[in-house]
């Protein structure tokens, strides 16, 4: 695995950027090893951790960003020192897929020469690690799909795709967590709310966690 | 007991207080009053404490009625404010009477105004802030903005303090809104004429512009090589820039991950006036380098905890 770059974001924030193509397990691991890393004294106002990077950012008053990199650089070399790793919790997501809860589950098998049982086979052989939530709340980032389901966004966005929408944006699949316009190839939908401010825990999954699909 | 009705809640008017920092992670960002340092000086001169729950209204067209004699102050936009008809200033606190009507016409410089009340409001909290955030209906009145028939409710009781500014502490708004940035991790890679022109010409806000950010129009800012990036992390602050070339400058409602180069980043001691561009306003940016930005950022914050204690930037 290369050694991150670290970057200057701004005047409050650090970029650790892991130059790869595509999804890469080992960098994802590191990913979320740092995160838990840096979030643990609390100097770090927000620890976002992404598919290949991590941004922290702090309060420019109280940490200077030579400060900054020094605390990443420390928590970089304990990192590639452990040998165990953070497995997170396992989620089980109940997935209607097809019919109008996936508008594009036969499209996209046509497009990806199988059948649309093959794509549903495929989506649920995957146990997929949670690497990033947002842009809004709830939507879950996973990782990578089967390289037989990779397809490309639709070239325009649907104004409106509902929230549990499970879909697939070239390697990467996921799930909507709100109602919200958006581009991914529709497959299935699930009825468990990825957020829900009122329920006890309102976040479902956390990034850092395992999913697997079940079909409903 | 209720402290006020709205009668008109203008172009969009929303409880906000400090944000819910610390939350991005989980795709929830930080919310909170679009400008801190307006919302934090409506909150002192009426004596609460500098991130109570606060009224933001932005643009104007907000119309209120007093339903207790208490003490007000109206900071940020200047919305030729007026109570029963007579102008009212911002910057310092004044006594409203049970009865009294309040309006807010449009904003004539900035684009957000803040209205505190002595003892702040009674909202919904969601992760420790009653701030709304619209998208997911969190935090203020039913996660909504404010309209008519609305009533609030303080949250505790008034200390009868009413204080104003010190001279020539009132921060100054203008349609021309000029922010001091530093690179963004992909600054280096937008070409050549785009780095240089994102520090020398004015853009301008579209009518694209709300809480979770502003989508400018100007010089094309472009990287040299099409990228393919993949989503990654987003702080408000940050320009991004997509490849047709017209960037988007997040907010404190922005999106938490994004996809497009990130060339930019206004310093932290300048992101109090992202909550004042205007739809229509001029951006402009100023080069902030590593050693200058610190020591903005320690200079404003000690004047303004002189003033305000607790307050920070």
């Amino acid at each position: 695995m290369t050694s991150p770059k670290l970057l200057p974001y701004g005047d409050n924030a650090i970029l650790v950027h892991w130059e790869v193509s595509g999804f890469d397990t080992d960098v994802s691991e590191a990913v979320h090893r740092l995160a838990a890393n840096l979030r643990v004294k609390g100097e770090f106002v927000e620890v976002m951790p992404g598919y290949d990077s991590v941004v922290a950012s702090f309060d420019a008053a109280n940490l200077p960003y030579a400060s900054a990199k020094r605390r990443v650089e420390k928590a970089l070399r304990k990192n590639s020192g452990e040998s165990g790793k953070d497995e997170g919790r396992l989620v089980d997501i109940p997935v209607h897929y097809g019919g109008e809860y996936g508008p594009d589950l036969e499209a996209l098998a046509d497009a990806l020469g199988l059948t649309p049982d093959t794509v549903i086979e495929k989506h649920i052989a995957r146990t997929y690690r949670v690497c990033m939530m947002g842009f809004i709340p709830g939507f879950t980032f996973l990782s990578e799909a089967d390289p037989a389901l990779h397809h490309p966004r639709h070239a325009t966005p649907r104004p409106h795709v509902p929230g549990g929408s499970v879909g697939i944006a070239n390697w990467q699949t996921g799930i909507y967590g709100l109602d919200s316009p958006g581009g991914w190839q529709i497959i299935g939908r699930t009825d468990i709310k990825l957020f829900d401010k009122d329920r006890e825990s309102p976040f479902y999954v956390a990034a850092g966690d395992r999913v697997r699909f079940v079909p409903a | 007991m209720t402290i006020l009705t709205i009668l008109n809640g203008g172009t969009q008017t929303t409880v906000q207080d400090a944000g819910r920092p610390g939350h991005r992670h989980l795709g929830i960002p930080s919310s909170g009053a679009a400008d801190r340092l307006s919302f934090a000086i409506a909150n002192h001169l009426v004596g609460n404490d500098w991130n109570a729950p606060a009224l933001e209204c932005a643009l104007g067209g907000l119309h209120i009625r007093f339903e207790r004699d208490t003490i007000i102050a109206l900071s940020g936009a200047e919305m030729w404010a007026q109570v029963q008809g007579l102008n009212v200033d911002t910057n310092r606190a004044i006594a409203v009477e049970k009865g009294d009507i309040l309006t807010l016409s449009y904003a004539r410089d900035g684009c957000r105004a803040y209205i505190a009340v002595a003892g702040g409001f009674s909202a919904d909290a969601f992760l420790g802030s009653v701030s709304t955030y619209l998208p997911a209906g969190l935090g203020g009145i039913d996660g909504r903005a404010l309209k008519a028939g609305d009533k609030l409710t303080l949250a505790r009781e008034p200390s009868g303090i009413m204080r104003s500014l010190p001279i020539g502490y009132a921060p100054r708004l203008s349609s021309h809104v000029v922010l001091r940035a530093r690179s963004g991790p992909e600054f280096q890679l937008l070409d050549a004429a785009s780095r240089r022109y994102l520090f020398t010409t004015p853009f301008i806000a579209t009518p694209q512009t709300d809480r979770m950010g502003s989508r400018l129009r100007g010089d094309r800012i472009v990287t040299e090589k099409p990228l393919n990036m993949t989503s990654g992390p987003l702080l408000p602050g940050t320009l991004q820039c997509p490849p047709d070339g017209q960037p988007i400058l997040a907010l404190a409602d922005g999106h938490c991950t994004g996809g497009y180069a990130r060339g930019l980043h206004v310093i932290q001691a300048d992101q109090w006036l992202l909550g004042q561009i205007a739809p229509g306003a001029k951006v402009s940016f100023r080069r902030s380098f590593e050693d200058d930005a610190p020591a903005i950022l320690a200079t404003r914050n000690a004047m303004w905890a002189q003033v305000i204690p607790g307050f920070r930037f």
